[in-house]
């Protein structure tokens, strides 16, 4: 019994997050999207989470430079310090980073807004008033927190080799074209495609979670609280099981290809 | 003409309308009273298709509605317009935009100059002035109350539910609503459903009175036909009036 219930809630959310994805691709193919309102959401969730992202970006460029810089110079391979660090950050750390900093802001934040909007009948009032909320307030901010990501990571990534360019100089003696001319060499375009299918998945993920939690809150401020509240579990949770499930679908599809070219 | 038969709406293992029948006429004003959890909310939310009833038929101009999808529902609610108990206004729009929101919708081809027109002319309805482009958090409860309502007529619904319009307003204001629900009737033959607790209005106004208890209809009929009622309840409803005005009624 002590299982049980939970199981089930957790198996009623999972089911009921996936039947809300299907309902919003649905509405995405059947309804055109106000492309202005898909816009503001990009601009509202970039400029909120920029600022972040780039610091945060070059942190973990300027991190991961000084922890390869430890190890490589033991088998005195710092040469490659560039590639394997951006390739790190290109393939795992960057979208995993970008998906839960978008988690904490803006995860919150839409479902929080959408939340309060049920409550006080506001998505009420707009049926009503002849309008989908699906295509008016869902979609636009499902589109809009998915592209973002793709921004942020973009961003991020770019930020991140500058960080680890301005520490490979300090502490490793190495100059910013010898760090950046063997990217190539280890940023091959797998690692690129896979780290863009993760941001694909987490952003998916994410965006679903927080519009899904949102628009189906009941139960007053109370109920908006909880709502916040699982967003960011469902989320975490949800980001760490994904992340572990594409790592393995990417290295299958790597290797089936690696097959299929060969 | 709006046909409610047999309606039942039940939450989990409560069950809060257990079989609703009335028929609103064209142009007709039927004012719902009943205390406080009887589900005179509920029963205006499910004729706009907000809640889905569980049995029943409700028939809009013979046409039966309750199991219509959401997108069928669409264009029954251009013809349907509701006001909601609590106002419900979109806070992240102004009064303006609020007021609008259902003209861009409804009539795409309408002019900004029409829109404006038509906005102005329906907050003056509800004695609204000079708060277009305020946010509605801004302005007071009553007010937001009466945009809300604003919200609703502008688009000329010839259906209307008004779910207490008029709780929470000062004397004047709440006279004017209650003129404003009238004329509607009588000028632009809008039928109107009105959830009100405010007897001296329904005598006032109405052309029939249904009494909801417990989710059952326990009384319906014109003001004086009430007033002869020997129903518990709805004798304790009009304890407030004085003969005096029960005699007016009656003559
Ligand atoms: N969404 C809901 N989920 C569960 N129960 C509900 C829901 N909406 C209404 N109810 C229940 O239905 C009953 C009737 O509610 P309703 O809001 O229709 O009352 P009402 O007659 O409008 O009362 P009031 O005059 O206070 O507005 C209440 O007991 C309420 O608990
Ligand atoms: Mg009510």
């Amino acid at each position: 019994m002590v299982i049980i219930t939970p199981a089930i809630r957790i198996l009623d959310g999972v089911g009921g997050g996936l039947m809300f994805l299907g309902e919003i691709i649905r509405t995405l193919r059947k309804y055109k999207i106000d492309r202005e309102a898909i816009l503001t959401q990009i601009y509202n969730i970039s400029m909120a989470s920029f600022f972040t992202t780039a610091s945060s970006g070059f942190f973990v460029g300027a991190l991961m430079s000084v922890q390869f810089n430890m190890q490589l110079r033991q088998f005195g391979a710092l040469s490659v310090l560039g590639g394997l660090s951006t390739s790190a950050t290109v393939r795992e750390l960057g979208p995993l980073l970008i998906a839960f900093m978008l988690s904490g802001k803006v995860g919150a934040y839409t479902s929080a807004e959408l939340g309060i909007m049920r409550v006080t009948e506001q998505i009420d009032a707009m049926r009503c008033l002849g309008t989908n909320p699906m295509q008016y307030l869902v979609a636009p901010r499902f589109l809009g927190i998915i592209i973002s990501a793709f921004f942020l990571l973009f961003l991020g990534l770019l930020m991140s080799i500058l960080g680890g360019v301005i520490l490979a100089t300090l502490v490793a003696d190495l100059s910013p074209s010898e760090f950046i001319n063997t990217i190539p060499m280890y940023v091959e375009g797998h690692s690129v495609l896979s780290g863009l299918f993760k941001c694909l998945c987490f952003s998916v993920l994410l965006a679903t979670v927080c519009t899904y939690k949102g628009y189906t809150t009941t139960g007053g401020a109370k109920g908006v609280g909880k709502t916040v509240l699982a967003t960011a579990l469902a989320t975490m949770v949800g980001l760490v099981l994904l992340d572990w499930f594409t790592t393995y679908l990417a290295g299958v599809l790597l290797d089936t290809w690696r097959a299929i070219t060969i | 003409m709006l046909e409610v038969k047999n309606l039942t709406k039940r939450f989990g293992s409560q069950e809060v309308l257990k079989g609703i029948s009335l028929a609103i006429s064209e142009g007709e004003i039927l004012f719902v009273l009943g205390r406080s959890g009887t589900g005179k909310s509920v029963l205006l939310k499910n004729i706009v298709g907000l809640l889905k009833p569980e049995s029943g038929q409700i028939l809009l101009e013979g046409r039966e509605i309750s199991k219509l999808s959401e997108e069928e529902y669409f264009e029954v609610r251009k013809m349907c317009g509701m006001v909601f108990q609590h106002p419900a206004l979109f806070d992240s729009l102004t009064v303006y935009e609020n007021v609008a929101f259902g003209l861009r919708r409804h009539f795409p081809g309408m002019t900004p100059e029409e829109v404006k027109k038509r906005v102005t002319e329906c907050l003056d309805l509800v004695h609204l002035e000079g708060v277009e482009d305020k946010l509605p958090p801004q302005i007071s409860y009553g007010m937001q109350k009466r945009v809300s309502l604003a919200r609703t007529i502008a688009v000329e619904p010839r259906y209307l539910l008004f779910d207490e319009p008029t709780t929470g307003l000062d004397p004047v204001t709440t006279n004017a609503i209650n003129r404003l629900i009238s004329e509607l009737s009588r000028k632009l033959n809008t039928t109107s459903i009105v959830v009100s607790h405010d007897m001296h209005c329904a005598l006032e106004i109405a052309d029939r009175i249904a009494v909801l208890d417990q989710g059952q209809l326990i009384a319906l009929g014109t003001p004086s036909e009430l007033l002869k009622s020997q129903v518990p309840l709805v004798k304790d409803f009009l304890a407030e009036i004085t003969e005096e005005d029960r005699s007016r009624w009656l003559s």
